[in-house]
């Protein structure tokens, strides 16, 4: 597994402005890799850049061993890029847009019918693409974005706007596309997509890279305390009553009942079942929540991640 | 510069085109109607014009000649443009390896095919229904012709450049577009219009294209060739404009 994406110290800024601050990281042949963050954290700029559609102000981007300022154009013939707006002429035809973006490239498969088909969009091809859901819109975009057999594939922003059943489709196709050898770069403000998606991740906030590893480490490296929440009859309860359980770290009084946080969800379930059936009280909505992603930015940040 | 790709540029931007309809109104159907409907009305040119006696189907190509390329560029031209930059196209083009030359050459040729149906469908009518005749030289009318789309879709650009929703644009267009087609000498003499506003007629772009086509249609001999000058003038200030103010974003 080589190294297809290395940036070294990279610095953008737009006036006062620093969106992308001093910023280093590679990516891996093959790996879907996930930039997470905040609206505004400098996500797009990154990808941007190396795209070669910016240019850094200092710091150096190597992407399949070219240099993304210097050699852009023979970068975009290997490359292929979903913008956070993807856009093509209102009354082009979807199998049209397909033919025109094909014959921009040197070398092109002639696969236009299969990738109507791998993006399940063969009955919209005679399709004008304003008459087109933002979903598929979105296909189209992606389609677009492989016509040239790309060794990286760039999303930004996959599946901002796209309602849950779309968006979820959308994950099928990007683990799909992935397990035929590509490179995925994706970058979402969702910490559920990053999640379900990535191979691993970075969380980007205020142009620097946070945290950089799989989701699990991520996740794992909070000290993977976990939660259990319950509803409870007897109001009178004291909070004293679930400390004493086996790995219980804090209680956490409810108004109908207790969060429990717990290193240990399995002994701490077991002992809260037990302790309920010796002395008759009447639990209910049990329910636990494991860290997630989001608990991560909130402790790296000291902030919620927003929507 | 790949070739396929500004083939299927320059295709794709004239289908297009096809399914504009303004396009297909102004600058395929209009200028024939508007050949028919004189065609039909009148036996000669008004007075005025000094071409009493000669066939005045001949007297209505020029004018429908420069009614397309009118339409097609100063409606096409903005239209295009406008929507590219509304909508982010250029954008999504910058990240394949398609140059911007190859993209402006790749939207000038459409533009020259549209216009090139529409003088087809305009002689094919008058042939049919008037017996419209080329009596002078057919290199010059196709040269005036071309200096005539270059000049107009240099002034369409500039339009597209200082506007910036098709909306805008078209609002623009048609505040133009009226006007010149009555005072450009088309089918109103000028010297019929007002003293004062005589002058204002001889410097429109279109005044001296009608001028020289009809010349060339009647084989009469071109001693009003110099006002290609004019046209050359409105060529560059449309130039101009449009390296001044275009954005593609």
């Amino acid at each position: 597994m080589g190294i297809v994406v290395e940036c070294e110290h990279v610095t953008k800024r737009y006036g006062d402005l620093i969106a992308v601050n001093d910023l280093s990281f590679s990516i891996e042949e093959g790996e879907i890799f996930g930039l997470v963050g905040p609206n505004g954290a400098g996500k797009t700029t990154l990808i941007e850049m190396i795209e070669g559609l910016r240019t850094p102000d200092s710091g150096s981007i190597k992407a399949l061993g070219l240099d993304t300022t210097k050699q852009d154009g023979e970068l975009k013939e290997r490359i292929g890029v979903l913008l956070q707006t993807t856009s093509i002429q209102p009354d082009i035809k979807v199998k049209e847009a397909l033919k025109l973006f094909a014959s921009f490239y040197r070398h092109v498969p002639d696969n236009t019918e299969q990738l109507l088909r791998t993006l399940s969009l063969e009955d919209k091809a005679d399709s004008r693409f304003k008459k087109l859901s933002g979903g598929l819109k979105q296909r189209v975009a992606i389609a677009l974005a492989l016509v040239n057999d790309p060794e990286i594939l760039f999303l930004d922003e996959l599946t901002t706007g796209l309602d849950p059943q779309a968006r979820r489709n959308m994950w099928d196709l990007v683990e799909n596309i992935s397990t035929q050898g590509k490179t995925v770069f994706l970058s979402t403000h969702y910490m559920e997509e990053a999640e379900k998606l990535c191979d691993r991740l970075g969380i980007i906030d205020y142009g620097k890279i946070i945290a950089l590893d799989t989701p699990g480490n991520l996740v794992s490296d909070l000290g993977g305390e976990s939660k259990v929440t319950f509803g409870i009859e007897d109001k009178d309860i004291d909070a004293s009553r679930f400390e004493v359980l086996e790995a219980v770290s804090r209680v956490e009084k409810l108004e109908d009942g207790f969060k429990l946080y717990t290193g240990d969800e399995n002994t701490t379930l077991q002992e809260l079942v037990r302790l309920a059936d010796r002395e008759e009280l009447k639990v209910s909505n049990l329910r636990t929540e494991s860290s997630n992603l989001d608990d991560v930015f909130l402790a790296l940040t000291g902030r919620e991640m927003r929507e | 510069m790949k070739l396929r790709g500004l083939r299927q540029l320059a295709w794709s931007e004239f289908k297009l085109n096809l399914r504009e309809p303004a396009m297909l109104f102004w600058a395929l159907a209009f200028p024939a109607l508007w050949m028919s409907l004189f065609g039909a009305i009148f036996k000669e040119p008004m007075p005025g014009f000094g071409y009493q006696g000669l066939s005045y189907a001949n007297f209505l190509l020029p004018g429908g000649i420069g009614l397309v390329i009118l339409a097609s560029a100063f409606i096409g031209m903005p239209i295009t443009l406008t929507t590219y930059r509304q909508t982010g196209v250029l954008k999504r083009l910058r990240v394949t390896p398609l140059k911007t030359s190859t993209l402006a050459l790749g939207v000038t040729i459409s533009q020259f095919i549209f216009m090139f149906l529409g003088i087809v469908v305009l002689f094919v009518v008058g042939k049919m229904f008037f017996d419209v005749q080329v009596l002078g030289s057919w290199a010059a009318l196709i040269g005036v012709t071309v200096v005539g789309m270059i000049t107009f879709l240099a002034l369409g650009s500039a339009i597209g450049s200082v506007t910036r929703s098709p909306r805008a644009a078209n609002a623009i267009t048609m505040m133009i577009f009226m006007p010149m087609i009555f005072l450009s000498d088309m089918f109103l003499p000028i010297s019929m219009l007002p003293a004062g506003l005589q002058p204002i007629c001889k410097a429109l772009p279109l005044t001296p294209l009608n001028i020289v086509l009809r010349d060339i249609v009647y084989g009469v001999p071109l001693s009003e060739l110099w006002q290609l000058g004019i046209m050359a003038g409105w060529l560059v200030s449309g130039s101009l404009v449009t390296l001044k103010f275009f954005k593609w974003e």
